[in-house]
């Protein structure tokens, strides 16, 4: 397991650094407790551990959806803790997110849902259409762009959330339990989507129970438990 | 559905608010009518001859609180006293003298229509040179007071709950429209929205759902008006006399959907700080 905490300015390409980051939500109970790693360019990640281990957690600071109560932590160069409320959205502009129950509006259709990561960037609606094709059309769902969510299947559902996370090109994708509500088959073709965005460079983090997937994919594997970081194990041959 | 609930909800609070601007309109229409006959009359002394009188009602005239004040010679108030005696006035024709004293008419002008400002014109009247005795034109004049006190102290007690609880209840209402809405809210954080790129929309709504339930309370205010201002017309005949009751003027009309426009942004602007803060 690294280190880091003495020297902010190593891990080179990292994207994501936390220095010896605890979380609490109430006095003397910890979520997490001096957990410390970094995350490179184009790196595709599990964290795992047990329900309640931190894993959700780790991942809302790393969006910055909260603050840590101890430690560092350093996303795509900026210090999160240090982050004004009106900085925060540039940031998650930076950053896509994924979680298991989708997170789609389903009064909007398809092509709607994916363009909000767009329309909130102020992308003209003309550019917007053509860059939510694409990516639709990259998850296997441009046909279905004219339909509700909720007339979807989960994994179609799971597509376009991955479709909107990625339409803004972000540089850090985080999702949490992504394959947790589909079957063996359908995990499989979700994975493969994610892993492909970790293929074209961008730092991919996927918290998961799954043990079968994470063997499969033959990742670096992050373990967390009782908020402790107790497990980093990289590929053999040291790769991405 | 939930905008259909905070249109109507507005409607219905801002209705209430402006049948009671409706209601204090018409009284204070009333009360200005009767205020016109608020009068005092100040009796001349037997020295005041009758060519000093003018000049008597003229320094009166002069005084702060005064609207108009008229000269009524002896010979004045008592023809105008035998016209009042009709068919009896042949009584008056044994006198020898004419025993009724001049005096000065005074129309109390609308600043000293408390009872504070008619105490001190009826003392100022009363050290004047000329001037025996100041009596009351009407034994009314302390309730009349009285009551355009009451009124107006009851307008703005009653105005200001009536303003606070339409601004609760519209906040609440849009509160749940916004709590309704709390996933759209936190996707479009998560996305990186702005906090006025999520706030902007739910502001005009506000705005609009403010503006259709003011149209909405004008409506069901101009349809009571309708079905029952002839009623109400007929059933106070003997205090309005021909005065009809009259609706709100423009300025009324565009200040209550002006008001629900407000209300709405305001409500809107306090449920979605929540909102986001959630």
């Amino acid at each position: 397991m690294s280190d880091l905490a003495g020297d902010p300015a190593r891990g080179g390409d990292a994207l994501v650094r936390l220095f010896h980051v605890s979380k609490s939500y109430l006095a003397g109970s910890w979520a997490l407790r001096d957990v410390s790693l970094e995350l490179r360019k184009g790196e595709l990640a599990f964290l795992t551990g047990p329900s309640g281990a931190g894993k959700t957690t780790l991942m809302r600071l790393v969006f910055a959806a909260e603050r840590p109560s101890e430690g560092q932590i350093l996303i795509l160069g900026r210090n999160a803790d240090r982050l004004s409320p009106a900085a925060v959205p540039g940031l998650r502009r930076r950053i896509g997110v994924v979680f298991q129950d989708f997170k789609l509006l389903p009064r909007r259709s398809v092509e709607e849902n994916v363009a909000l990561a767009l329309d909130v960037v102020g992308v003209p609606a003309r550019q917007a259409r053509a860059r939510v094709f694409a990516m639709l059309k990259r998850v296997g769902l441009q046909h279905r762009r004219f339909h509700s969510p909720l007339s979807l299947s989960g994994g179609e559902q799971q597509r376009v959330a991955i479709a909107r996370a990625l339409v803004n090109e972000p540089e850090i994708l985080i999702a949490d339990e992504p394959t947790g509500n589909l079957d063996p088959e359908l995990t499989l073709e979700i994975m493969d989507l994610i892993a492909g965005a970790a293929a074209r460079g961008t730092t991919v983090l996927v918290a998961t129970h799954d043990h079968a997937l994470v063997e499969r994919f033959g990742r670096r594997v992050l373990r967390l438990e009782e908020g402790r970081l107790v497990a980093d194990q990289r590929p053999a041959g040291g790769g991405l | 559905m939930t905008s259909a609930v905070a249109v109507a909800t507005i409607g219905v609070t801002l209705f209430l608010v402006g049948a009671f601007a409706l209601v204090l309109s018409n009284m204070s229409g009333l009360l200005e009518r009767f205020g016109r006959e608020v009068r005092l009359t100040a009796y001349a002394t037997d020295g005041v001859t009758p060519g000093a009188g003018p000049a008597l009602a003229e320094k009166i005239g002069a005084l702060p609180g005064v609207a108009r004040a008229e000269w009524v010679s002896k010979d004045a108030a008592l023809e105008r006293f035998r016209r009042r005696l009709g068919g009896e006035a042949a009584l008056l024709e044994g006198l020898e003298e004419n025993p009724l004293p001049a005096s000065v008419e005074v129309e109390v002008a609308p600043s000293h229509h408390s009872s504070a400002g008619l105490a001190s014109l009826r003392e100022a009247l009363a050290r004047l040179d000329g001037v025996e005795e100041v009596a009351d034109g009407h034994a009314w004049v302390e309730g009349y007071a009285r009551a355009v006190a009451l009124l107006h102290a009851a307008a703005i007690g009653l105005g200001a709950v009536l303003g606070l609880a339409a601004l609760l209840i519209v906040t609440n209402t849009i509160r749940l429209a916004v709590y309704a809405r709390r996933d759209e809210i936190e996707i479009l954080m998560l996305v990186g929205a702005t906090r006025s790129f999520v706030a902007v929309p739910f502001l005009l709504e506000g705005l609009l759902q403010g503006v259709a339930g003011g149209l909405l309370a004008l409506a069901l205010l101009g349809l009571g008006f309708l079905a029952l201002g002839g009623a109400l017309a007929g059933a106070f005949a003997f205090v309005l006399g021909s005065a009809e009751p009259a609706f709100l003027g423009a300025v009324g009309c565009a200040g209550l959907v002006a008001a629900g426009g407000v209300l709405g942004v305001l409500g809107s602007a306090g449920a979605v700080a929540q909102g986001l803060r959630a």
